[in-house]
Formats: structure tokens, sequence, C-alpha cells
């Protein structure tokens, strides 16, 4: 890929004139001497869903875990809420509004789904650790509306009937049900789904579709996610970034992309 | 908790303080001492328990913060004169030649060191995971150890100390005990608690649900290192004398072996496999001597007891990992309900547990 190509794609990136809630600027990570993901550009709008595409390998999961502070971009900057968040530790990223899940499941197995969803309030808490031992009443009051929280939050996700239960021992699909529930248990602004419907049947993929518009809603959400299920991804999202070895080969809305040349060779590879 | 369970743990305390007080005056002084070490060894099986089977750090520098909260504990508490007798290579450093406080706020001193301790030691080697802290913290504990061994004018270096007073008796080691395990279960059962946990399933989860990894690392690092502190603290003072090589990291192996036999996780586990691994350890002196079995005599050999504690680790660790409790923890409903007692049976006679079943 020439530069001057990258250049055309920056152009194609439309900025609406409202101002971008996330916005990635030309990152860039190198692990030795690979580049993972290069000048990767982001504009997330508010109440947006957008998607993250591209062949295995592409670089997506890293773009990822470059946002949520897993790793510090090699070049190029983060911007969340006109705060530069580049580098900054995943655990206050979490903090200040961007909750995450994982491709391969990344529950705490061993804990109740109760414990699970708790433990995503736990960031809220402000009482302090001495505070929590002596159960000063306080801490009570906290450590109750949070439970209060988390149930109703089970309840919402059709999980109540389990949370007592050990996440590990969850069916696959209400493991992912759990995942994004816990996500949401951190108040996020923005919510970074990493294959959520990776293993699912066409249904559920469907069910799925259903719970992300409705969980948008709710919690007033702005999703980026990536995801393989390309009818999902085409019903979906309202735009479209295409990643292929770590280069952005494409950007726009469903229709765009699924014209697009470079994606499709991409996809399908070229005909010599 | 409902009324039965509350009732029921009112006459388990009242038990307790019975046989404390039954113990105290009527049993002979070796009984009583063995049941002081146990409740001891309770202590700091659960305070490592918090750091090595709740927050999945592994750490193997118990011995150490045992030392400081043992020596602390034992300077503040020695008297003036016997001070003056036993350092003899070199007098004793000023304030603290001087200094004799009450028992319970030498305990609490020596504990509060041992945390200071544990947030030096932790803050740079909890950078570190898995095996790699294991390695830093053994280093640590056993840096203490040679420290203490040649502060002469702190410690009295290799001679250790002598003429501890001993103030330790069955309300002291019990009550500590129950006070420690009342504290680290809060903990436990806390939203602090619930991280440390997570942290222990799953790092990277653990961080992007915006748990702030090193700050409860090293509280449940410090915790430990404060109930360790006050656990050398009362063996100072039941012993009466201690000196740096007590504190080597075979030390820490028992403690590790106690709470891998009761459970990773289970502070139940601890406090049963504490009791049997410090009886067994009495029981079994039979093993260092020699055994005459009439026909045969059999040289008795220091250590062999040692061997048989290697073996149930290997065995436990081989066939039996989650060890006695696994995670699961004491619960009345748990043990009054009928099933929890014929499961083994059932098993055993092939015959399947009726679902949801709760013994009414």
């Amino acid at each position: 890929m020439n530069p001057s190509n990258l250049h055309s794609i920056s152009d194609q990136i439309t900025m609406p004139e409202q101002e971008a809630l996330l916005t990635a600027a030309k990152i860039t990570m190198r692990f030795g001497g690979l580049t993972a993901v290069r000048d990767f550009n982001l504009a997330l709008h508010k109440g947006e869903i957008v998607a993250l595409i591209g062949p295995n390998g592409a670089g997506k999961t890293t773009v990822f875990n470059m946002i949520t502070g897993v790793y510090k971009p090699s070049e190029g900057k983060i911007y969340f809420m006109n705060q530069d968040i580049t580098g900054v530790r995943p655990d206050l990223i979490t903090k200040s509004g961007i909750a995450r899940t994982f491709q391969n499941i990344r529950l705490f197995k061993g804990l109740s789904v109760l414990d699970n969803v708790l433990i995503a309030n736990h960031l809220h808490l402000e009482s302090g650790f001495i505070q929590a031992t002596m159960k000063l009443p306080g801490y009570r009051k906290e450590e109750k509306a949070f439970r209060e929280k988390s149930l109703a939050l089970l309840e919402r996700v059709d999980l109540i009937g389990s949370c007592n239960d050990k996440a590990g021992a969850l069916p696959y699909g209400m493991q992912r049900k759990l995942e994004i529930a816990r996500a949401l248990a951190t108040n996020p602004k923005i919510l970074l789904l990493d294959e959520p419907a990776a293993g699912m049947n066409p249904r559920e993929a469907n069910d799925l579709t259903s719970f992300i518009y409705q969980i948008k809603a709710e919690f007033d959400l702005t999703i980026l996610m990536i995801e393989h299920h390309m009818d999902l991804v085409m019903d979906i999202s309202e735009r479209i970034y295409v990643l292929d070895y770590g280069i952005t080969i494409a950007c726009g809305t469903p229709s765009q992309i699924q014209n697009n040349q470079k994606v499709i060779e991409a996809y399908l590879g070229v005909d010599n | 908790m409902n009324t039965r369970n509350k009732i029921l743990t009112a006459i388990s305390i009242l038990a307790l303080s019975l046989f404390v007080f039954y113990a105290d005056r009527h049993f002979d002084i070796y009984v009583v001492r063995i049941l002081n070490v146990c409740a001891i060894y309770t202590i700091l099986g659960l305070s490592m328990n918090l750091v090595n089977g709740f927050t999945g750090l592994f750490s193997l520098g118990h011995a150490g913060f045992m030392a400081v909260g043992a020596y602390t504990t034992a300077l503040l508490t020695m008297p003036v004169d016997v001070k003056q007798q036993i350092f003899y290579m070199e007098p004793l450093i000023k304030p603290l030649n001087a200094m004799v406080l009450p028992f319970p706020a030498a305990l609490f001193l020596g504990g509060v060191l041992a945390a200071l301790t544990g947030y030096l030691i932790g803050a740079p080697a909890l950078r570190l995971k898995g095996d790699y802290l294991a390695i830093a913290t053994l280093g640590f504990g056993e840096i203490i150890r040679v420290i203490f061994t040649n502060t002469q004018n702190i410690t009295n270096g290799a001679l250790g100390l002598k003429g501890i007073p001993a103030i330790t008796n069955l309300w002291w080691s019990f009550g500590t005990a129950a006070f420690t395990l009342l504290v680290l279960a809060s903990i436990v059962n806390s939203s602090f608690g619930k991280a440390m946990k997570a942290i222990r399933e799953d790092e990277i989860a653990a961080e992007s649900m915006g748990i702030d990894l090193f700050k409860h690392k090293i509280l449940s690092f410090i915790t430990g290192a404060f109930f360790a502190g006050i656990g050398g603290g009362l063996l100072a003072n039941l012993l009466g004398t201690i000196d740096p090589k007590m504190f080597n990291f075979i030390f820490t192996f028992n403690i590790l072996l106690i709470i891998v036999l009761g459970g990773m996780g289970s502070f139940t586990g601890t406090i049963i496999s504490a009791f049997i691994i410090t009886i067994a350890n009495e029981v079994l002196r039979f093993l260092d001597e020699s055994i005459n079995l009439g026909f045969i005599v059999f040289q008795g050999k220091v250590g062999l007891r040692a061997v048989v504690f290697s073996a149930l680790l290997m065995v436990v660790v081989l066939f039996y990992r989650n060890g006695l409790m696994g995670t699961n923890e004491f619960s009345w409903d748990r043990v009054l309900d009928k099933n929890f007692w014929l499961k083994p049976w059932l098993k055993l006679r092939r015959i399947p547990l009726r679902k949801g079943g709760n013994g009414k």
C-alpha cells in the first residue's frame, strides 16, 4: 500500500458536525519489527454503532487494546471526551467510561454470576478499605445499592435465575451475555464489544442484534464492535472501518463497504 | 444469617470460650503449649491464605514478616535488666534499651512494623507475577533474616533473644486467632475482597473492570504481613527465646503446607489443617527417635517427620489439588444439610443424589 492511498482513506472519513466522543489520531502499534496497526484513525460519535471488521490478524483487537490501555500506542494519540487517554492505565480508562468485553470470554469463572457483576461495581465504591473492613454504615449502604443494581441488571439480561451459579458453569451464550452485563455495570459511555457473536448460530446472532439495540437505547451507549458475522455487521452498524494487515483500507456506511473493491479483494483475494 | 445460625454461632463461641477456660486451668503444660502453637499457626495460615489463596499472589516472604513482628514484640516486652544481661556483645541501642510496653501495644506495633516491611517489599516485588513474585518474596524474606543476624545492637545477632516474658496464653492465642479470622473474613466478603478474588481469577479482566491491580495487591499483602507480624509476636512471647535462624524459609513452607492442605482460598480449611499439621508434628515425634520393635531396632533420624509432610504435600498437589476444602467455607446450612454427610456414602454406593434435596 503506497502513501497516496492512505491519504485518500483519511479523506474518506467524513466528520459530522458534532464533536467526536472518542478519537484516535494516527495510532500505530509496533511489536518489535511487526507493525500490527499503522496510522489508524477513528472518530466515534455519541450514540453511534460502529463496526471494525477485517480478516484474521488484521489488528482489530490490537486497536481495542490500545483504546482500553492494555497497550500503549507506539505512535499517535487517543482522545476520549477531549481528554488525552493515550497510555493511561486500563483501570483508569474503564473508570472514565470505556468498558469492553473480550474475544475469548474472560469471566471470573470461579466466582458466582452475581459476584462477577458486583466486582464491576467496585470502581464506584467511595468507602475506603478500613471502612469496608469494619462494615461501617456508609459502606453498607453502598454495598446494598451495588447489590440492588447488580440484581436489576441481571434481571434485565435474563440471568437472574442463575445468579448464584459459578460463572464458568454457564452455557456459552449466557457467558457472553454475562460479560456484556459485567461491562455495563461499570456505567460506560462507550462499550467495546470484541466479537460478541463469535460461536453463535444465525438465530442467536439475530437475538444478539436486538439485544445490542436494546441495551444501547437503555444505557445510552455508544458502541464500537469487532465482528465477523457480516449479516449482523451490515444490519446493525452505522459506519464500518475495515482493517487489513494493520492498515485501514476502507471506511464508510455498510452499503459503501459492500461495494468497495479493496474490501472485496481483502476478503476474497485478488484474481491475478 | 438466620436466627438458627446466629444461635448456633453463639453457642459455638461460648463452647470454645469454655474449652479455653477449662484447658487453661486443667490441661498439662505440654498440651497447652501445642494448643497455643495451633492457634498461632492458624493466624499465620489465615494471613498467608489472604495473599496466596484469595488474591492469587504466590508470596513466600511470610517468615520474614513474622520475624519483624516477633523481634519487635519481644524487644518491647522484655524487662530492662534482661536486655542488659543478654546484650553482652554490643549494648542495645538507645530508646529500645529502656523501653517496655504493655503486651497488647507491643503486639500491635509488631504488626504495624511487619505491615510497613510488607509495603517496602511489596511495592517493588508486586510488579512481578507468578513464579517471579515467589522468588522475589522468598529472597526478601531471607534478606530480613540476614539483616537480623547482622544488626547486633538491635537484634543481638545470631545469639538471639532470651528471657522474653511468657505472656502468650490460650486466651491471647485463641482470642487473636478469632480476631484475625473475623477481620480477614470481613475483608474477603467485602467489595475489596471480591476485587482481590477477581485479580486471582483473571488479572486482565479485573483490570479492565476498573480494579486498580497494584492497590488491591498491596492492600492484601500489607494486611497479610500485619497479621503475620502479630502471629510472630505471639510466638516470641510463647517460646521465650527467638533467633534469626528460626525464621528461615522452612518456616514459610510449613505455613504454605497448611494452606495448600486446607485449600487455597478457604479459611475453614486453613484452620482445620493448622490444627492437623501442628498436632501431627507432635504425634510423629517418634519417627525422629529410635524405634524398638523387639526384634529389630530402627535408628532414628532427626527430621524424618519432615519426610511425612513432604510426601503429604506431594500427594495433595498430585491427586487432591483443591486441598481439604477447596474454596468452600464452613456454613451451618451446609453442615446441617443431611445430604452433606450422606454424599460420600451415596457416592460409594452409587446412589444418585436427589436433586434439590434439602434434607427436609
